[in-house]
């Protein structure tokens, strides 16, 4: 795929292809400044006349437009001397794409199809803000810009139209999940986070953010408990009052590091006649148990432990990939029509697109006349067309930086509406 | 036109909105959803034409017969559809919902219409009332039905960390538990005034009111009036649902055995 000697390509290097090695990926990552940098050294030496770098934890991949023959040694070489790298190491590990190929790739990792969470969101914010870098750098012009827009559009469209992005695979988002399952909406409900470790400050900070309506922090060392409360806006709550707590909580996560069970079952029954039967669900994150298993027995009451959380992930892991061949589909539709124009931009498709549509201009005005002075008056149209066409078309095709000869004819098929 | 060809019109648009229903279900995404209730609505159309040439017929209210009052039943449940999908966007309990429409619409174009001779005192707006409101109340307890079978599916599902498709598209259980309370609440309600109404229009027509049928109505009050109070005093949860299952089994032996072979009152004949 070309538009007259424009040519796509993309050389990266991936961790979950298994292309590259772990310590090889950190020395070849971009923080923004060294992504610009390398930009414009690739741009300096005349390799590409577009780039963009999309850097993400287990990916760093260079996208470019090129003239002619595409530079695939010549950007690896660069990068190796730059970071001070083993060329053959470098080359060894790398992946390269072109034409349609590269703008797939593209299109894939924006919808999360490369990612190592299948259909994670995040990578679409990456791809947007690698544009950005781009753009800040002067690396973008019409092609690579549209590009990435596309890419990140179809990325969108694949999220709201597939279930790719929708089953959690996390276990707090899992848990939440499965608590609304429960509850309905969590805006009128409380949860009670036993612990503030790691584990517990993640879940509680996850239901904050997620609008549950009270959140309790109880730890066995206050201080810890409410310093985690007061992190993320929540309520400590004392730790010898959790049995009477109980009652007021819909949700309990478990997440202590106390040798015995910290939630029994007669505390639990308790709670459940003071709460008048209403449902209580319980979410035991924690190694050894802090709800008593027997817990699960009690009326209304639903228990769910590590063990079961980790195979609802399984199950929602092969949820979303059920979804890939109809996240292709789409992802093949999107990048057709950014192909399509991608293929238009050659100036000899652009003249005849110009002339049809002066054409159809000409056609319609000449129906409002009358038959007989039609050919009288088609001459004269053509005349004028023609003389106003001339000049800004010889120009074109006179233009020799070919860069700037692609961003014309964008601007031409932009500014006479060509696309539509 | 031939008997009820508008009935079984209506009942193909039900069919195509179980279908719609039922894929978008199961697909879970997409608009494909939104053309179930304008199938149903279109359908409910269809069904009044069908009771109103079927009134005409019998020179009397439709639900004068036994076909008649069963498909006048199915209306009822399809505006109950609508209403639980217009006003609470639940779109989660329609392909469960739609085949007892269907079922109940079928069944009452099937019944024949026996040439039954002109009730005494059977017309009037008292009775019309009386009539209407028991039958809305039972699609209002049928609804409570469909809707307590799939809380229970969905808790033992929960119990069973069984999260597969089903799991995933059936509404939240405090969702489900909700809609069930409201809808036995306005079964509970109609069917009180009905009660009152039919026994204040039967004192001015009949000898007396003691009917087989106005003892099985006060069952069915008790179970419904018990059911709502256990609910608040801490039985929320699968045993409400079990409970609105068995009284759904005894509004259906009230509507059925009784009408037909009990009640002198309410026979259809």
């Amino acid at each position: 795929m070309s538009a007259g000697e424009a040519r796509l390509l993309l050389l990266g290097w991936s961790l979950r292809g298994g292309t590259s090695s772990l310590s090889l990926r950190e020395r070849i990552a971009f923080s923004a400044d060294e992504t610009k940098e390398a930009l414009n050294r690739i741009r300096d030496q005349g390799l590409v006349r577009e780039g963009v770098i999309v850097a993400t934890c287990h990916r760093s991949e260079i996208y470019g437009v090129a003239d002619g023959d595409a530079p695939r040694e010549q950007i690896a070489a660069l990068i190796s001397e730059w970071r001070g790298l083993d060329p053959a190491e470098l080359a060894g590990s790398s992946f390269y794409r072109e034409g349609a190929d590269a703008a797939r790739h593209l299109f894939r990792v924006a919808a999360g199809l490369d990612s190592m969470a299948l259909g994670e969101s995040e990578v679409l914010g990456q791809v947007r803000s690698a544009l950005r870098v781009a753009r800040e750098a002067n690396a973008t012009r019409a092609v690579l810009h549209r590009m990435f827009e596309s890419a990140v559009a179809a990325g969108k469209r694949v999220r709201t139209e597939t279930e790719i992005a929708r089953h959690p695979l996390s276990v707090p988002s899992i848990g939440m999940e499965l608590a609304r399952k429960v509850f309905g909406r969590m805006s009128e409900h409380t949860l009670l986070v036993l612990g503030a470790g790691e584990t517990s400050a993640l879940f509680a900070e996850q239901a904050v953010e997620a609008g549950v309506a009270r959140v309790l922090v109880a730890n066995r060392s206050p201080e810890k408990g409410e310093a985690l409360a007061s992190r993320i806006g929540a309520t400590a709550v004392d730790w010898n009052a959790v049995p009477v707590t109980l009652s007021e909580a819909d949700v309990v996560v478990g997440a202590t590091a106390s040798p015995e069970p910290v939630v029994r079952r007669a505390d639990v029954e308790a709670a459940m006649r003071a709460r008048r039967g209403r449902p209580m669900f319980f979410l035991d994150l924690a190694i050894p148990r802090d709800v008593e298993p027997s817990v699960a027995e009690v009326y209304n009451v639903y228990a769910y432990g590590l063990d079961d959380l980790e195979g609802v992930a399984a199950e929602n892991r092969r949820r979303r990939a059920r979804e890939i061949p109809v996240a292709e589909a789409i992802l093949e539709e999107e990048l057709a029509r950014f192909l399509n124009w991608f293929g238009n931009l050659a100036v000899v498709p652009t003249l005849s697109d110009l002339q049809g549509r002066l054409a159809s201009l000409r056609d319609a005005e000449l129906a409002r006349i009358p038959a007989e002075e039609r050919e009288r008056f088609r001459a004269f149209a053509d005349a004028i067309a023609n003389k106003l066409l001339h000049e800004p078309l010889r120009r074109l095709k006179a233009e020799p930086d070919a860069s700037r000869k692609l961003d014309r004819v964008e601007a031409i098929r932009h500014l006479f509406h060509l696309d539509e | 036109m031939g008997p009820h060809v508008l009935g079984w019109l209506a009942v193909a648009c039900y069919c195509g909105a179980e279908a719609v229903a039922t894929v978008s279900l199961v697909r879970g995404r997409g608009t494909l959803y939104r053309l179930a209730p304008v199938l149903v609505a279109a359908g409910l159309v269809l069904h009044f034409m069908d009771l109103m040439q079927r009134a005409r017929a019998l020179h009397s209210v439709p639900y004068r017969t036994l076909g008649g009052s069963v498909s006048f039943f199915g209306w009822m449940l399809g505006i109950a559809y609508l209403f639980l999908l217009l006003r609470h966007r639940e779109r989660a309990t329609g392909p469960f919902l739609i085949p007892f429409i269907i079922l109940a619409t079928a069944v009452g174009l099937m019944l024949p219409d026996a040439a039954a001779a002109p009730g005494q005192g059977l017309h009037g707006s008292v009775f019309a009332l009386h009539v209407t409101l028991a039958i809305l109340a039972y699609a209002a307890f049928a609804l409570s039905f469909v809707l307590s079978v799939l809380y229970l599916v969905q808790s033992r599902q929960l119990r069973r960390r069984q999260t597969g498709l089903l799991f995933s598209r059936l509404p939240p259980l405090d969702v489900i538990a909700r809609l069930n309370r409201t809808s036995v609440t306005v079964g509970l309600a109609v069917l009180t005034f009905s009660l009152i109404l039919g026994i204040f229009w039967a004192e001015k027509v009949w000898p007396s009111i003691a009917d087989p049928k106005v003892v099985w109505a006060v069952i069915t009050l008790g179970v419904y009036g018990f059911l709502l109070w256990m609910d608040r005093r801490g039985w929320e949860g699968p045993r409400v649902a079990v409970l609105s299952i068995l009284g759904f089994g005894v509004v259906l032996f009230s509507y059925t055995v009784v009408n037909l072979y009990f009640s002198q009152a309410h026979s259809f004949r």
